[in-house]
């Protein structure tokens, strides 16, 4: 929006200075012997504060041709034709007053608009504009500078926001003390199964630390990782707890961020799985399609009851973690039917290895 | 030999149902009735049974273990079990009941055991005021009761009740336009209620605020409750009273 519309007390400003100009004018037109000064008045002031909003047109006139779009040599030529273009009107304004005021008023003394007089004004209108567009120039620079600092800050509070989320991922209190029970239970059933079950443990939490400080980690070590979160579920669970990954091989190059995926397991086994009294699958399929890595994980639901609000806050924060590391090429989306909730990422293709 | 003790073992994992029951084992006295592993299980298993003492798990599928409590109106012969739930260890630890941080071990375990033995034993001394403020702060919390129709759990949330109506052994929750029946007593559900909400403006009839639109005093001795929906409840003196504390 025009800077000056949007501000009310930035308008009467701006109609002040240009009333101030056209008594100025006034004042030396008069001195000048050109005519009386209230003659004068009359003649300056509405042009002038014609003029006035003619230069705020300036404003569009910079708005359109950004120094970051076009060459120096256009925009210097845009910013010269405008200029003339606008002192040519204010003239012609200035003549068409000139003669609409000495019909109307019938006074004796109309100005004497001479060739020199033209040229005073058409030059001062001339000036003036370019300065105007000069100033506009400046402030578009000021707000752009105001935008990206404001932008660098939501950035920032994302970027915070999601290594709090990886953090709290990280040790989610019910998988580890559920865990630990379950190793409690095993350790007089079946001692082997407890230690395997310890095991897998560590190694989860192990590969959770190293992985989640990296910026960008390959789709197998995420998989891996998966793998030890499905072992320590698939224990705690047993029969109820099932899982089909599908995975072209080529695409366990690709670079993506660390724990996108896990996330993903843990809330189908919590809001899926586990509501089911037989259990279910959870199906992962991994494809590649051209530049862009599609990931999909579907779980089986349970129609009696009623979604958990809240549920949701998850996918929620993947989403806005993606917004801060892909802007617009990344995409969150998920769906729940009568029998199944499908979550699908899609972001774009990268690989370190070729 | 006195009785044995009749016990429910609700948990959705089946390995931590397998530790209670080997921490039971050394314990004669003590008959495992039922093992559940859904909240609506261990409701049916509560209802059906009446066992003497409840091992109850607070994250459960279907239901949380505090949800089964309210629905069931079973408020003594509990001992809470959970891995991580903070709302709960809180409310736990502030009204003094007795709960099990998963894992735990077997001298923990027999603790608790012995603990809640010993209630059982004094008929008197329970746990009952305790876990009914429990059920009214989980109340406040969730800002919804849970009715049981047959095989069904329904959700009625209190900003949509209209008003409560006592009838002989149950009462009738009136909420948008609706009517649920649940087996309770006006005064139980009242005092899971928030009382800066909910008044009681007659012997069987629980009334929320917001339902309220006007009092119209019929005669000298008949004054009525005007609802937002239409309908007309009859406030008694008393009633009449305590309404206008909570309008002043």
């Amino acid at each position: 929006m025009h800077p000056l519309l949007s501000d009310f007390r930035r308008l009467l400003w701006h109609i002040t200075v240009w009333l101030v100009v056209g008594l100025f004018t006034a004042k030396i037109l008069a001195l000048t012997n050109f005519s009386h000064f209230s003659y004068a008045c009359f003649f300056a002031v509405p042009v002038s504060l014609f003029f006035g909003f003619l230069t705020s047109s300036a404003y569009y006139v910079c708005a359109s041709f950004r120094i970051q779009k076009y060459t120096f040599f256009i925009i210097k030529l845009v910013f010269i034709a405008s200029s003339l273009i606008s002192a040519i009107l204010a003239l012609c304004v200035a003549h068409g007053w000139n003669l609409f005021l000495s019909n109307v008023t019938d006074t004796a003394s109309p100005i004497n608009i001479t060739p020199q007089l033209d040229f005073a004004l058409f030059a001062s209108c001339l000036v003036l504009y370019l300065l105007a567009l000069l100033t506009y120039d400046v402030v578009i620079a000021f707000e752009d500078m105001q935008a990206a600092e404001k932008r660098e800050a939501n950035a920032r509070l994302l970027a915070r926001d999601a290594e709090l989320q990886v953090l709290r991922s990280q040790i989610d209190p019910h998988f580890l003390f559920n865990s630990l029970n379950s190793i409690s239970a095993l350790t007089a059933i079946d001692a082997n199964a407890a230690r395997e079950m310890t095991i897998a443990l560590a190694d989860f939490f192990r590969k959770t630390l190293t992985l989640s400080e990296q910026e960008k980690i390959t789709l197998d070590q995420e998989l891996c990782l998966c793998d030890d979160f499905l072992a320590v579920e698939k224990i705690r669970f047993g029969k109820k707890l099932h899982s089909k990954v599908e995975v072209d091989e080529p695409t366990k190059s690709a670079s993506i961020p660390p724990m996108i995926l896990q996330p993903l397991l843990e809330n189908a086994i919590k809001h899926g799985i586990r509501t089911i009294r037989q259990g279910g699958c959870i199906t992962i399929k991994i494809v590649r399609n051209g530049d862009w890595l599609h990931i999909r994980v579907t779980n089986p639901v349970n129609t009696d009851t009623p979604p958990v609000p809240g549920s949701g806050l998850g996918l929620q924060n993947l989403r806005a973690r993606f917004q801060a590391l892909y802007s617009d090429q990344a995409r969150v989306e998920w769906r729940c039917t009568e029998q199944e909730f499908v979550v699908e990422l899609t972001l774009p293709w990268e690989s370190n290895t070729p | 030999m006195t009785q044995p003790i009749s016990v429910v073992i609700a948990d959705d994992e089946e390995l931590a149902r397998r530790l209670i029951t080997e921490y039971l084992r050394p314990y004669q006295d003590i008959d495992i009735i039922a093992e559940c592993e859904t909240g609506t299980e261990a409701m049916d298993a509560i209802i059906q049974r009446c066992p003497d003492l409840i091992f109850l798990d607070i994250q459960m599928p279907e239901m949380t273990g505090l949800e089964v409590l309210e629905m069931t109106g079973r408020h003594n012969g509990v001992i809470f079990t959970t891995a991580y739930d903070q709302f709960a260890m809180k409310a736990f630890d502030l009204h003094a009941i007795d709960y099990l941080l998963k894992p735990f071990s077997q001298q923990r375990f027999d603790e608790a055991l012995n603990k809640a033995r010993k209630l059982l034993q004094q008929s008197g001394a329970s746990s009952e005021a305790a876990i009914k403020q429990l059920l009214a702060e989980n109340t406040e919390k969730n800002q919804h009761l849970m009715i049981r129709d047959r095989h069904q759990v329904h959700v009625v949330p209190i900003a949509t009740i209209d008003y409560i109506k006592a009838e002989d052994d149950y009462i009738l929750i009136h909420a948008a336009g609706k009517s649920w029946m649940k087996t309770q007593s006006l005064t139980d559900v009242e005092a899971q209620l928030n009382p800066a909400q909910f008044v009681r403006i007659h012997r069987s009839y629980l009334m929320p605020l917001h339902a309220l639109k006007a009092i119209e005093r019929l005669s000298k001795d008949s004054i009525v409750a005007l609802l937002n929906n239409g309908e007309k409840l009859p406030v008694s003196r008393s009633g009449y009273e305590r309404l206008k504390e909570h309008l002043h």
